[in-house]
């Protein structure tokens, strides 16, 4: 029974880190309609320019977090300008495999210019686990879930309120539309992928203060995925519920399944999700079912 | 003519000139030495962060044996040196390669590497020394010979180890293994299986993780539950560092002992998990640098002249002694048949075999071949993490001889 | 397709060949003496790399005709590959079944399994079939390391070499004329599959898939259909990659690897039967470049640390980007640019 509270505390705080990365992703599929495959490599290229802030160059915490958010900001205008924009136009799968290209290209750059393959960031929040009952639950994750709350509740905020949020919406909705009503979709375009690449950074310098810079961080960008699919493609609340669901079953049911079956059940359980979610609700829990016109 | 066409006219000349060039690169690249070794090495790609100071402590190696020691016997050794990209296809087309240019053996530096070039190395009968090395490739013995012990070896010369010197208790230590989801775990996972029950130690718990794990707090969990003497970890420092960081957090560690397989146990460990990985054991098969050995003012100078960046890390001593043995073996079989004999059997008959307790500047064990027993060196020391320093707490243990059956 | 000028076609059959003039039949007959005289002259060094290319071209038309003449995208193909190899090594090694059979076994095991990832092709498409087969992908990998028994787990399995009748294909020189053979039925069969009526199918569900189904095309039949056609040759290319290797292991099989195949296939030119063949050659040879790229940067001058690392995938990754934005049909399309212009020269326009 203490192992399930353990359990339950782990799988939906690891979880979280999940929803943090997949809010990423929300974003620009919401307001640009592109599918980034790339993700886990953002993720990682923030992770490793805040290292090269903080630990290369010593610049003191503030100064090195205003950098790396403006490296993002420049970054996704980078990617969206000079990537994206030519292929405005083009089927989806020329758009997806373009990010895959981006992914490859982004993984050598990384290793180009940082060229040790791991990496310690110094630690941000302070160490002692708290304890909850017979579990134990380190703090850095506790972080990193009220956090990733906090930015959900304020990109939920945004896209509904804010002017430049429902012009996103409008934008992924119907783009003819939205250059009718004289609002430029380029720069949308510019905005959408400028603020995912600043969630991208946030989230990695988070998992790279718990468990270090490697290229981990993109094998956990592709767990990301099956939150995504889980709480649906298009939607915020889809991502934060998900991200803890999915968390929740790779722990508790890795947990218990393990010593029943194989040692690593664990990594294979999202990806069993994401087949599973596929033939049942191919949306997700909180997605828009797409329907479709000749 | 706008930028686009002038650059797809750039693209498609450079394709072409790529293309046609290519073939006709590697087509003359022969010389009149007979004294060839091909290196085969995963310089880039993702096991890069062994492979390329492993590369760099061979080649600068290879410098100093030419250009000091005046080669082997006298004769200059041409090395012939591709990159494998951690590739099994590729690795298999470079052996291809390295047997058509000549070369007398082969190295490579990841036993992944070796498995893919093994079976066509075998085939040919062309000798291969594998600096890590995994059970299957020595076991039964071909042409395929080890330099250093396995990570399943690793794993006994710890259990020994513990059994004699840190197991206080009655009966048999209960010990949990934490394996990396690859040959590095499941070696130490193999020879486990093999031993445990003749050396009086029970497998409470056999646990796996990726190498891009970010949380074992639920594999933990479990092997919590069970109350081991002894965790076992086979893996790589990353993950190395996450499980131990863990079990400090669920209070696991201090009080059970932490051994962990030479693969992990590396300054990039300390690193990682800071003061949670006090008082971890671990096994390397060479010495630190900075000891004391004969060999070590030479290869800290080479390594400081050519690659500083690579000052610290251990995998590259082992590849520098792996060229000094490179470098004996065909200094043997040069003095046994000749430098106009000399063909790749030849080497294996009166190079590999005839190694004797070659002293390898004494950075690790001396190098002997034993018929029937294709490892040439079996020996590791113990180290042990104290104030964030890796400390050795042992000499040379020697790495039972594990009774594996591969088909 | 372009004629010269003066040809006339008189008859459907006519009409319908593939090589239609003289000449085209005697570039198909010279082409064949080239490649099949090959052997003499290559080296083991370059028949291995032709061997290479050929498993990898099987593997990539698979590939294209289910994402480039279908358009279901997989980014899963490794996976598939990785199921062929497998059944051919278990069957050869543990039940020590003939080669021919553990060829067919492998392309059949590969395409029933394509076929039950691909169910949800039924359901959605674009990118959440994307997301579908990498998970399947992962899901194979992982039951494959796993179910150590039968596959070896981590440790691998060593694969015996090919052997059909009393002849054992172990040199390059044997292993490139089995290869070679294969290859070119298999290109053969592709080409002549989007001529009949399952290929204009998969053409009609590429374009506009309500559409396709509202002119009583079953997509269910067909989707399902381009998966196993896809899967199949992945699985045939899967077994002769284990008997050229020796030797398999979880390990060759990741997503990189996927994302390499489409990456062949959308630079050589999608829903084309060149277009894998210019793909495949193409990228095979930009990796056998790498391999020597480090060795003579590292010997002529004194870089960065990461520089050669991090330039291999940067310019694989640059080189599809600006594919995709320069041109997006790839090479076959400017070999189409290239034969047009040919016939007309020197009338270019």
């Amino acid at each position: 029974m203490a192992e399930l509270l353990q359990f339950v505390l782990t799988g939906v705080t690891v979880g979280m880190v999940y929803a943090l990365i997949a809010l990423g992703f929300v974003l620009v599929w919401k307001s640009s309609g592109v599918a980034n495959l790339a993700l886990g490599q953002l993720v990682l290229i923030s992770s490793w320019f805040s290292y090269g802030m903080l630990v290369q160059a010593g610049l003191p915490l503030w100064l090195g977090f205003i950098l790396v958010i403006i490296f993002a900001l420049i970054l996704g205008w980078v990617i969206e300008r000079f990537i994206l924009r030519p292929l405005i136009a083009q089927p989806i799968l020329s758009l997806i495999t373009v990010t895959l290209g981006m992914a490859f290209f982004i993984e050598g750059a990384v290793s180009f210019i940082w060229p040790k393959s791991v990496a310690a960031l110094p630690r941000l929040f302070p160490q002692d686990p708290i304890r909850i009952g017979t579990a134990v639950v380190s703090q850095e994750y506790l972080w990193a879930a009220a956090i990733s709350l906090l930015l959900f509740g304020l990109l939920s905020v945004y896209f509904k309120y804010h002017k430049m949020g429902i012009a996103m919406r409008a934008t992924a909705d119907d783009q003819m539309a939205v250059q009718a009503c004289g609002i430029p979709v380029t720069k949308i375009f510019s905005r959408s992928w400028m603020l995912a690449c600043v969630l991208a950074a946030v989230g990695g310098v988070l998992m790279s203060s718990i468990g270090g810079i490697t290229f981990g961080l993109v094998h956990t960008g592709l767990k990301a995925f099956s939150v995504v699919i889980l709480g649906g493609l298009d939607s915020f609340l889809g991502a934060i519920i998900a991200g803890p669901i999915i968390g929740l079953a790779e722990t508790v049911g890795g947990g218990y399944l393990t010593p029943l079956t194989w040692p690593g059940v664990r990594e294979v359980i999202p990806f069993i999700i994401i087949i599973i979610v596929m033939f049942l609700k191919p949306y997700g829990l909180f997605g828009e079912r797409r329907i479709e016109r000749i | 003519m706008n930028w686009k066409k002038l650059l797809k006219i750039v693209g498609f000349v450079s394709l072409a000139l790529i293309i046609t060039i290519i073939p006709l690169l590697s087509a003359g690249c022969t010389t009149g030495s007979n004294v060839k070794v091909g290196f085969s090495i995963c310089y880039t790609g993702v096991a890069a962060e062994k492979g390329r100071p492993m590369g760099n402590g061979k080649l600068d190696c290879m410098r100093y044996i030419n250009d000091e020691l005046g080669g082997a016997a006298g004769y200059e050794i041409e090395v012939v040196w591709r990159d494998n990209q951690y590739d099994a296809a590729k690795a298999t087309t470079i052996i291809n390669e390295l047997m058509g240019a000549g070369c007398m053996l082969f190295t490579t530096n990841s036993s992944a590497m070796m498995m893919a070039s093994a079976e066509t190395a075998n085939r040919n009968a062309f000798p291969g020394f594998a600096v890590f090395s995994a059970p299957a490739l020595t076991n039964p013995p071909q042409h395929i010979y080890a330099q250093m012990p396995d990570y399943g070896d690793d794993w006994a010369a710890f259990a020994q180890y513990y059994l004699d010197n840190i197991w206080e208790g009655e009966g048999s230590p209960k010990m949990a293994l934490h394996l990396l989801n690859n040959t590095t775990g499941y070696g130490a996972r193999d020879a486990a299986l093999l031993l445990a029950d003749e050396m009086g130690i029970e497998i409470v718990a056999t646990e796996e993780h990726t190498a891009t794990t970010i949380s074992e707090m639920e594999s933990l969990t479990r092997i919590k539950a069970l109350e081991p003497d002894v965790l076992y970890i086979s893996s790589t420092p990353q993950p190395t560092s996450i499980i131990v960081q863990n079990a400090v957090d669920l209070e696991m560690y201090p009080g059970m002992t932490i051994g962990c397989g030479h693969a992990s146990f590396t300054s990039v460990l300390v690193e990682l998990a800071g003061d949670d990985a006090d008082g971890v054991y671990g096994v390397y098969p060479t010495v630190d640098w900075g000891d004391d050995v004969p060999a070590m003012a030479k290869m800290t100078e080479y390594c400081q002249l050519y690659h500083p960046e690579d000052y610290g890390n251990m995998d590259y001593i082992t590849s520098w002694a792996e060229s000094l043995i490179v470098a004996e073996i065909l200094r043997l079989a040069i003095e046994n048949v000749g430098v106009d004999n000399l063909t790749p059997q030849a080497v294996e008959e009166y190079g590999f075999k005839a190694l004797d307790n070659f002293d390898v500047g004494g950075l690790h064990g001396p190098v002997t071949y034993t018929e029937g027993d294709n490892r040439l060196s079996k020996s590791v020391r113990v180290f042990q993490v104290q104030d964030g320093e890796i400390v050795p707490i042992t000499g040379w243990v020697e790495a039972p001889l594990i009774p594996y059956e591969f088909d | 397709m372009d004629l010269p000028a003066g040809t006339r076609n008189y008859t459907y059959a006519q009409d319908m060949a593939i090589f239609r003039t003289k000449t085209h039949w005697a570039m198909l007959i010279a082409l064949l003496v080239i490649l099949f005289t090959a052997p003499l002259y290559w080296g083991n060094y370059w028949l291995g790399v032709a061997n290479l290319i050929g498993i990898t071209i099987i593997a990539a038309t698979g590939l294209n005709i289910l994402t480039g003449y279908c358009g279901q995208l997989s980014i899963g193909h490794a996976g598939f590959i990785a199921v062929g190899a497998y059944t051919s090594a278990v069957l050869t090694n543990r039940l020590d079944l003939p080669f021919l059979v553990g060829l067919i076994c492998a392309g059949l095991t590969a395409g029933l399994i394509g076929m039950i990832f691909g169910i949800p092709s039924l359901r959605v498409k674009g990118f959440y079939l994307a997301i579908s087969t990498i998970a399947a992908q992962f899901i194979i990998i992982w039951v494959i390391s796993h179910w150590s028994g039968v596959t070896g787990g981590y440790t691998g399995i060593s694969v015996p070499p090919a052997s059909i009748g009393g002849i054992t294909f172990i040199s390059q020189s044997s292993q490139f004329y089995l290869i070679m053979v294969i290859t070119a039925v298999v290109i053969f069969l592709a080409k002549n599959l989007a001529r009949t009526r399952a290929g204009r199918a998969f053409v009609a569900i590429r374009d506009n898939d309500l559409a396709a189904e509202v002119m009583g095309i079953n997509l269910f039949r067909y989707k399902l259909l381009a998966f196993f056609i896809g899967c199949f040759l992945a699985g045939i290319a899967g077994s002769l990659l284990a008997h050229w290797v020796g030797f398999m292991s979880v390990e060759h099989f990741s997503i990189a690897d996927s994302i390499l195949y489409i990456g062949m296939i959308i630079i050589g030119g999608l829903g084309t039967t060149v277009g894998p063949i210019f793909g495949v050659i193409f990228i095979r040879l930009l990796q056998q470049g790498i391999t020597f790229i480090a060795p003579l940067l590292e010997g002529t001058f004194d870089l960065p640390a990461g520089f050669t690392t991090g330039i291999g995938p940067m310019v694989f990754g640059l080189a599809i980007i600006l594919f995709l934005i320069l041109e997006p049909r790839g090479l076959a399309h400017r070999w189409q640019l290239f034969k047009a212009s040919y016939r007309l020269w020197p009338f270019s326009y």
